[in-house]
């Protein structure tokens, strides 16, 4: 079973499978580092009279997981641009290791390894000669390209034009492009997006083994779950403007969205036990067969179950499920409109 | 902050040039250039009224007028605009190297696809040329070659340039095709402002032409080059199909010269401006 809460939580778990009962305290979110990666600050960009990117700021920290999320045309791939110099900003300074990126992005580049979300390589090349290009670009030994080019599935493709691939495997070339000379920093715009199943875990497995080895991974997408189970951290972003930038339970609490418990009565039959009208907390109560599911605070758990138990009710199981950071993002979004 | 990186261009240059010598419309010119030059410097060499060296050059001077530049806005229009849309100058530009380091990467190696063209075309009329006039005229080939070349890089330099300028592909077609048709059409307008301001049929029979006429040859690269030739073969006058024509002093080789570096450089120093300003 899964057990979902806030960090530091202490969840009560009765199995029923397993027949396990026990108390299972949920992992506190550690700050991965005090030292800032990434520095953004008052980021501004004009396109003719759109303020694509306004007064954007935020800080990435060493060694963690940063989502940048947003909807589609909201400034990601903008401030993203804007990181890497490929773009020229109407104000703000951007500072990697502390290098300002305005003026001497050649040292920081090195180091970094970068996805762009619409990729695309050099039609008449192998993806041996592409890779090897991108190697010396780079001052890299180009004795990596072989196992990169396997280690992306691509060892069948070795010797093909790259104009004669699907958009995936150009996607794949891309990410074996990123991983180039071991960088600290990837920046990584929507990695997964035009891949099957198989490969969008590969990436996902292969940012966490990045971030073990001690890389510092920002990656945007607008796939919710995606951001939520990989990030330390996630920034939104909207109409240009920087909504939020925390981690993803303390958006949850900022946001004041509750989150779900479901539970397992015997012999329930979808009714909704009247107990539950008289305690304060409990926003939503609904019932779907033998399950019960309750919309309220952490902490008016105990109660409702203490006086579930007092009426008579059989509780078998309890299971808590956190708002997703899909319901903080719809409302923050409702609410900057 | 490091100086400029001959290594990250020359890398630039070494993968330009791997894709771009497999371009299948530069492989196609290049066939019908040699075609070209073949038949021609054969039919002229051999010939009993053709046979010399000049004849023959001038002769392929209107095939490489068209063809050169042609090869050479394939190569160049959409390199900066076209990779911009399709996303790989993203991945290039997110590596430790400079735009100018791009940028003349690009000159470099696209320069070599025309490099490798042109001595294709001109190695096997060369051939031919050595086998049917002997090989006593090779140093003005040679030069013509070289002039040739050099016609290639001032083309490739004004379609970087306009490759540079255009936000899209589809934009930069439109750049490449009116300096192509610019070249091509250049003589028909100069001819139609010489009647338009009074000239008359029987002083251009005559070759009593004005020299602004002549002079304005300074405003089409592909004619610049075209009377570099004439004066670098022919001296001062050139007499041709029953014509005697003598180049006003302005047009002097020295002045040429400068103009054709001109026309190289001044679109080479643009396009370093609107790739260093761009938005990527």
């Amino acid at each position: 079973m899964t057990v979902q809460g806030n960090p530091g939580e202490k969840i009560y778990i009765n199995c029923s499978n397993c027949k396990k009962k026990g108390y299972f305290i949920i992992p506190s979110y550690k700050p991965v580092s005090d030292s800032v990666s990434i520095e953004i600050n008052g980021l501004t960009k004009i396109y003719k009279d759109v303020r694509a990117v306004d007064n954007v700021s935020f800080n990435v920290r060493n060694g963690e997981i940063f989502g940048f999320l947003g909807p589609n045309g909201a400034g990601k791939t903008t401030t993203i641009k804007a990181l890497l110099g490929l773009i020229h900003v109407n104000s703000g300074t951007i500072q990697i290791n502390g290098f300002d990126m305005r003026k001497d992005s050649i040292e920081v580049k090195e180091k970094i390894g970068y996805l762009p979300e619409k990729v695309s390589f050099y039609e008449n090349l192998t993806p041996v000669q592409t890779l090897n290009f991108f190697c010396e670009l780079k001052g890299v030994d180009k004795t990596v390209v072989p196992s990169l080019i396997k280690e992306v599935g691509l060892e069948d493709a070795m010797y093909r034009k790259v104009g004669t691939f699907s958009k995936g495997m150009v996607q794949l070339l891309g990410i074996a492009q990123a991983m180039i000379g071991n960088p600290s920093i990837f920046i990584l715009d929507e990695p997964t997006v035009g891949l099957d199943a198989r490969w969008v875990r590969y990436i996902r497995q292969k940012i966490k083994v990045l971030n073990e080895h001690g890389a510092t991974v920002i990656f945007s997408s607008h796939i919710l779950s995606e951001v939520e189970t990989l990030c330390n951290r996630v920034a939104i972003i909207n109409k240009g403007k920087l909504i939020a930038e925390d981690t993803v339970a303390n958006l949850n609490k900022y946001l004041h969205i509750k989150p779900r418990i479901e539970i397992s009565i015997d012999g329930l039959n979808g009714k909704v036990p009247k107990v539950l009208e008289n305690i304060d907390g409990v926003e939503v109560a609904d019932a779907k067969g033998d399950i019960l599911f309750v919309t309220c605070d952490t902490q008016v758990r105990s109660h409702i179950i203490a006086a579930l138990e007092e009426a008579g009710f059989k509780v078998v199981n309890i299971k808590t499920i956190e708002p997703s950071l899909e319901d903080a993002f719809v409302k923050l979004i409702e609410g900057d409109t | 902050m490091k100086k400029f990186n001959p290594r990250a261009m020359y890398t630039i240059a070494k993968k330009e040039f791997l894709d771009n010598i497999r371009n299948k419309w530069v492989i196609l010119l290049t066939f019908l250039f040699v075609l070209i030059i073949v038949l021609f410097s054969y039919a002229t060499g051999s010939g009993e009224t053709f046979g010399d060296m000049e004849t023959t050059v001038f002769g392929l001077l209107g095939i490489s007028s068209i063809l050169i530049p042609l090869i050479a806005i394939i190569l160049g229009f959409s390199t900066i605009s076209g990779e911009a849309e399709s996303g790989a100058l993203y991945v290039v530009l997110s590596y430790p190297v400079r735009r100018v380091e791009v940028l003349l990467g690009k000159l470099l190696g696209l320069g070599s696809v025309i490099i490798v063209s042109v001595f294709i075309g001109f190695g096997l009329g060369g051939v031919v040329i050595a086998l049917t006039v002997g090989p006593e005229s090779w140093v003005g080939y040679i030069a013509f070659i070289f002039l040739s070349i050099f016609l290639g890089f001032i083309y490739l330099s004004l379609s970087i340039c306009i490759s540079a300028f255009c936000k899209r592909r589809i934009t930069s077609i439109g750049g490449g095709l009116l300096v192509f048709f610019w070249s091509m059409i250049y003589e028909t307008i100069v001819t139609a402002i010489y009647f338009v301001t009074g000239g008359s049929i029987e002083d251009l029979m005559a070759s009593i032409i004005p020299d602004w006429f002549y002079n304005s040859v300074v405003f089409s690269p592909s004619d610049l080059f075209q009377t570099t030739v004439y004066r670098a073969f022919g001296g001062s006058t050139i007499e041709a199909m029953g014509f005697s024509v003598t180049i006003p002093e302005f047009l002097s080789p020295i002045n040429l010269i400068i103009f054709l570096i001109i026309w190289f450089l001044v679109p080479l120093v643009l396009a370093y401006i609107f790739f260093k300003k761009r938005d990527i």
